[in-house]
């Protein structure tokens, strides 16, 4: 167990790292796709909620720390995001639910809360506006994201039907 | 014990995500820029609508408290009251008697009265002064509405007053309006009696009657009282001439004894004329 979830910090700090340094290649019309939540959903879907809600907690202050920008807001929203995703957590269903359209559909739920979550903090007190920062910034990131979450579900589906 | 950590373990998802919340907003917190400063203003102006919106509603102990301290402040504030309102009458009090002294022309001794007989037919008050304050017997006593009466025994500390309310009071008087001269005693009861007036004299109720400078004992011009009342009775020469007096002796707390003696040199040759007689 300890090994596994040393295994997870160590990919955890990659990712952040890619996510901070590469994923803007990936920007399209301003808008990067999020690794991270990707991450996190597939840590709550793998180990269940309360895990889920530490590790986007850390991996959000982990991200926050290499950004410099706004220390807490990732943490904030990647918890909320790690605990949502947490109910679709099933032992049984683990692989079935990776491996199927049931991903995406986790991504999506938990990256339109967390983006919801972020942008209604982000957008207090300055000049974007709130619902104008949900459905052009947020929902944008949240579809992008889940299309890159084909990825790994096309790797989960792979590995399934081995 | 194990009941409660068995509620905590039921619950331990949402107390994690609590305590993650909580450390993400103090995080954010730590921050200073627009958002952060907003979220202030906003939380700020929140927690002051909801205090305005919840103090309408009644708090029950703390009414009973704010109660209980109002009430022992409104019979602090009442006792305050009482004894301003005190303090006040003794100024005034003070003031008509410091009135009196800048202008009287006799030296005067202020003092306080310390006892009373006003139920026999020798009606008499006790000063706190006597002789270690230059009093002497004979020597008139006045207050800031009149004449009172006159020291008739005294001792280191204190004397003894007889009022004009007394059976052997006596003195020369005399109508301020027509200068009809008379003697001033006793009547009984509230009232005073100006004798020897004649029939003939003009007297009218409501005249002030004052002291006579015909008297060896008390000062001229002090207010004896008022006429109130004038008859005339069948095979009498004089008027009864009923005089209120200005002094309220029942209230009677601070007097004044008039210190200057009378001139001895009258008072000697009064006394000779006296003894040839």
């Amino acid at each position: 167990m300890i090994a596994r979830y040393f295994t997870y910090a160590l990919i955890s700090l990659i990712l952040v790292a890619v996510q901070t340094k590469l994923m803007r290649l990936l920007t399209v019309e301003g808008i990067t796709p999020d690794i991270l939540t990707i991450w996190v959903v597939f840590l709550a879907l793998r180990e269940g909620q309360l895990p889920a809600s530490v590790w986007g907690f850390c991996i959000g202050l982990l991200f926050d720390l290499a950004t410099g920008n706004f220390l807490g807001l990732s943490a904030l929203s990647k918890t909320i995001c790690g605990f949502f995703a947490g109910y679709f957590y099933s032992e049984t269903k683990m692989m079935l639910t990776l491996a199927s359209y049931r991903f995406l559909m986790v991504v999506l739920f938990a990256s339109v809360i967390q983006n919801t979550v972020y942008f209604i903090i982000y957008s207090q007190g300055s000049e974007i506006g709130l619902l104008r920062a949900i459905f052009q910034v947020g929902l944008a990131t949240a579809f992008y994201t889940t299309t890159w979450t084909l990825l790994p579900m096309f790797a989960f589906t792979r590995r399934s039907t081995r | 014990m194990h009941r409660f950590l068995g509620l905590l373990g039921l619950f331990k998802e949402y107390l994690v995500l609590t305590f993650l919340i909580v450390i993400s907003l103090v995080l954010l917190s730590l921050n200073d820029n627009n958002q952060v400063r907003a979220i202030r203003s906003t939380a700020v102006g929140f927690v002051g609508f909801m205090q305005n919106a919840l103090a309408i509603i009644p708090n029950v102990v703390e009414l009973k408290k704010e109660n209980e301290v109002l009430r022992q402040l409104n019979v602090n504030l009442s006792n305050e009251v009482s004894l301003l309102r005190e303090a006040r009458l003794e100024n005034l009090r003070m003031r008509e008697m410091a009135g009196l002294k800048e202008h009287s022309t006799f030296k005067l001794t202020a003092g306080n009265v310390i006892g009373k007989s006003l139920l026999l037919l020798r009606n008499t008050i006790t000063l706190d002064i006597g002789e270690r304050d230059g009093i002497k017997a004979d020597m008139p006593v006045i207050s800031e509405t009149g004449l009172v009466g006159k020291v008739i025994a005294t001792s280191d500390h204190y004397s003894i007053a007889q009022l004009m309310q007394n059976k052997d009071f006596r003195a020369s008087a005399k109508i301020q309006r027509t200068r009809v001269d008379g003697i001033i005693a006793w009547g009984g009861g509230d009232v005073l009696r100006l004798k020897n007036v004649s029939k003939t004299e003009d007297v009218r109720p409501g005249d002030i009657v004052i002291t006579s400078e015909y008297s060896s004992v008390f000062p001229r011009e002090i207010k004896i009282g008022l006429v109130s009342k004038i008859e005339e009775k069948p095979g009498s020469l004089f008027k009864e001439v009923e005089v209120t007096p200005s002094v309220d002796f029942a209230s009677l707390e601070q007097v004044f004894v008039v210190t200057s003696a009378p001139d001895p040199e009258r008072t000697e040759i009064e006394k000779k004329a006296a003894r040839t007689k």
